[in-house]
């Protein structure tokens, strides 16, 4: 009994230690030459955005025959440093990071700086600070006031005043934060149109959003205007208006005016299905592009800017197919 | 006097609770509202149910940090079951079965083969989530509206979610106040070593708190299907945390031996919920929600710590 016992112990140890292993790939070129290697660090792999963006990077890299080595944090700061610590020591020629947020990314910025490695953060910025690396990041504000402006505009033809929510994400999230400003600038002025009654923190909580709205829409059953920060909390909306028999599409009436961000495949399927009026779409493919491309500019010593900015683009009803080919949301869709 | 000071520390989860509704109802007339209330109850439902798993696992002094990813890996069994086109009920059945044999796997673990609770379930809470990931492969499943449905049906007026609920609160109560089995859960989390003594199986009474635990997870996770339709790659992130502070709140110590069901974890799932649901009723300020859920968490705890003291005067 007591070698069962010792056995299974072992077992459960064992499959601890390669759980918390991560899968890397590294190799040399056919000629023998050194292959150039990247490191690409990933705070999480937790939404459709980031595994896109993930995606994305590795097909870059692999277009110009770069070998990739990769980490997941977890969501964890001090295990992703040592990750980019650990691409370091293996000496990698350069580190694309999304970092968990603008200030735990500065240590590593500086290892790689100690290091020479050049180092791109990926979607989100770094703080101020003298350690040099570039960003590639979608302007979240200014993308905001235009997807929110469209939504305003939607409300200004209907002609009534509009009361209006706007689900927020982590208030610690830098995006998040942008998002929140770029929604607030839009408001502003248009505060003959829009009244906003409830502002939702959802901590990036599909629970806490869809509780959140069922609890504004009781608060003020004529809500007619809602702004989410993430296209991935949609379901929650969904079944909050469903519950309330509020879930109509354009044209319909009683419909609901909803906006978001990010570009996921169901707000492409909603705006397909004639629910959603816009969405702001990061451009995961521009971004992608830009962060290997900014990491060789860096290995030949081209100074570069401080931040990348991703323009992004408003989709809605009126622009739907022509810009559905770069939304990301929309090919993943389309893959199935 | 002393008596009366105990009295009052013990009901003080129900004077904050009552506290709390007449602030919230003073500031928003709709707040009161019975439709509200049962807003309220719905929502609470699923961490409710969760921390009354988690109160049978405290009141042994253990804890089970699997909940949430039990939640995740059962939802996205039950997604991909219904995506597949298999009936509700089956899904429904799969959400159970994960639930399970999750558990199963802790007990083995903390009660056979005596690894620390702590231990196991963070692993298993790292094995469920990555698997949950690998069955989602990170993408959000839309779920037919049958979840919806289910979710939002109702019996004798009342949602099916607040039904589940009270449901597993009044069998919780019933089974820690009036069985065999629920002494020997109070006399584990007092003292194992004692309890062993005195004749009770206490590797058996661990192994079936964290099958209730896990049982209660999957079910939770069912309604919380009901209420998204939808399963994304956070489901369930967290609960744990959530399960453990509405215990907490509701007065389970977190060293086992004491606490209850009903009222305390009944109220303390309520209570959190109550708050939330106020402060967005008010349009309050974003930034003030998670410092006046963690004041409430804290007097609540407080008073808890005041009333350890009062109940145990030579202890150190």
């Amino acid at each position: 009994m007591k070698t069962i016992r010792h056995a299974i112990l072992a077992s459960f140890s064992i499959l601890c230690l390669v759980g918390c292993s991560k899968p890397d790939s590294t190799g040399n070129a056919p000629n023998g030459a050194r292959k150039i290697t990247v490191g690409v660090a990933f705070e999480t792999l937790q939404t459709e955005y980031w595994v896109a963006g993930f995606e994305a990077i590795k097909t870059e890299l692999s277009k110009l025959d770069i070998a990739m080595v990769e980490a997941v944090a977890d969501s964890d700061a001090s295990r992703q440093l040592q990750q980019v610590k650990g691409f370091i020591t293996r000496g990698v020629d350069g580190i694309i990071l999304v970092p968990k947020d603008a200030k735990t990314c500065i240590p590593m910025i500086r290892a790689a700086n100690e290091a020479q490695i050049p180092i791109v953060l990926f979607n989100r910025p770094a703080d101020k600070t003298d350690a040099i690396s570039t960003a590639i990041v979608a302007d979240n504000a200014k993308l905001t006031q235009e997807t929110v402006a469209y939504m305003v505009d939607q409300a200004r033809k209907i002609g009534s005043k509009h009361k209006a929510v706007v689900v927020l994400g982590d208030l610690g999230d830098i995006n998040a934060i942008g998002r929140r400003d770029g929604f607030e600038a839009a408001i502003k002025g248009n505060e003959n149109i829009i009244e906003v009654v409830s502002r939702v923190p959802s901590e990036w909580n599909q629970e806490k959003a869809q509780a959140g709205v069922a609890n504004a829409l009781q608060a003020n059953p004529d809500i007619d205007f809602i702004f989410t920060s993430s296209d991935f909390l949609f379901p929650s909306i969904t079944s909050a208006l469903k519950a309330v028999g509020r879930y109509k599409k354009i044209g319909e009436k009683g419909h609901v005016i909803l906006g978001g961000f990010d570009g996921d495949a169901t707000a492409y399927q909603m705006l397909v299905d004639g629910y959603l009026d816009a969405t702001g779409v990061q451009d995961v493919y521009f971004e992608a592009k830009s962060a290997v491309q900014a990491l060789i500019d860096m290995r030949e010593g081209k100074k570069l800017p401080q931040l990348i900015i991703d323009p992004g683009f408003v989709i809605h009803q009126g622009n739907l197919k022509e810009s559905s080919p770069r939304m990301w949301g929309a090919n993943i869709k389309k893959k199935g | 006097m002393k008596r009366l000071y105990q009295r009052l520390l013990e009901f003080a989860p129900l004077f904050m609770f009552m506290v709390v509704l007449a602030f919230f109802g003073a500031q928003s007339s709709r707040f009161l509202e019975p439709r509200n209330l049962v807003n309220i109850l719905v929502q609470a439902s699923s961490t409710g149910i969760v921390a009354v798993g988690m109160t049978f696992v405290l009141l042994t002094a253990g804890v089970d940090l699997s909940v949430g990813a039990i939640m995740f890996v059962a939802a996205a069994v039950a997604g991909k079951m219904a995506l597949a086109g298999l009936s509700l009920p089956f899904s429904l059945l799969a959400m159970l079965v994960v639930g399970w044999l999750v558990s199963a796997f802790n007990a083995l673990f903390i009660a056979r083969l005596r690894v620390p609770a702590f231990i196991v379930t963070l692993a298993t809470l790292f094995i469920g989530r990555g698997l949950g990931l690998w069955i989602t492969e990170t993408r959000a499943m839309n779920l037919p509206d049958s979840f919806l449905q289910f979710g939002s049906a109702r019996f004798l007026s009342v949602p099916v979610p607040a039904w589940l609920f009270g449901m597993a609160v009044v069998l919780a109560h019933l089974v820690l106040t009036h069985t065999s089995f629920g002494r020997q859960i109070f006399a584990v989390g007092h003292d194992a070593e004692m309890a062993r003594k005195a004749g009770i199986r206490t590797e058996m009474v661990m192994a079936k708190v964290y099958l209730i635990s896990g049982t209660c997870a999957a079910v939770a996770a069912l309604v919380t299907l009901g209420q998204l339709g939808a399963v994304s790659p956070k489901f369930g992130e967290q609960k744990e945390f959530a399960a453990i502070a509405a215990a907490v709140l509701g007065g389970t110590s977190l060293f086992g031996g004491r606490g209850n069901v009903l009222p305390g974890t009944l109220l303390g799932a309520v209570l959190i919920q109550t708050i939330e649901n106020g402060l967005v009723m008010t349009n309050a300020n974003p930034y003030l929600y998670p410092m006046i859920t963690s004041v409430v968490i804290f007097v609540a705890v407080f008073f808890e710590s005041l009333r350890n003291r009062v109940s145990r005067p030579f202890s150190a």
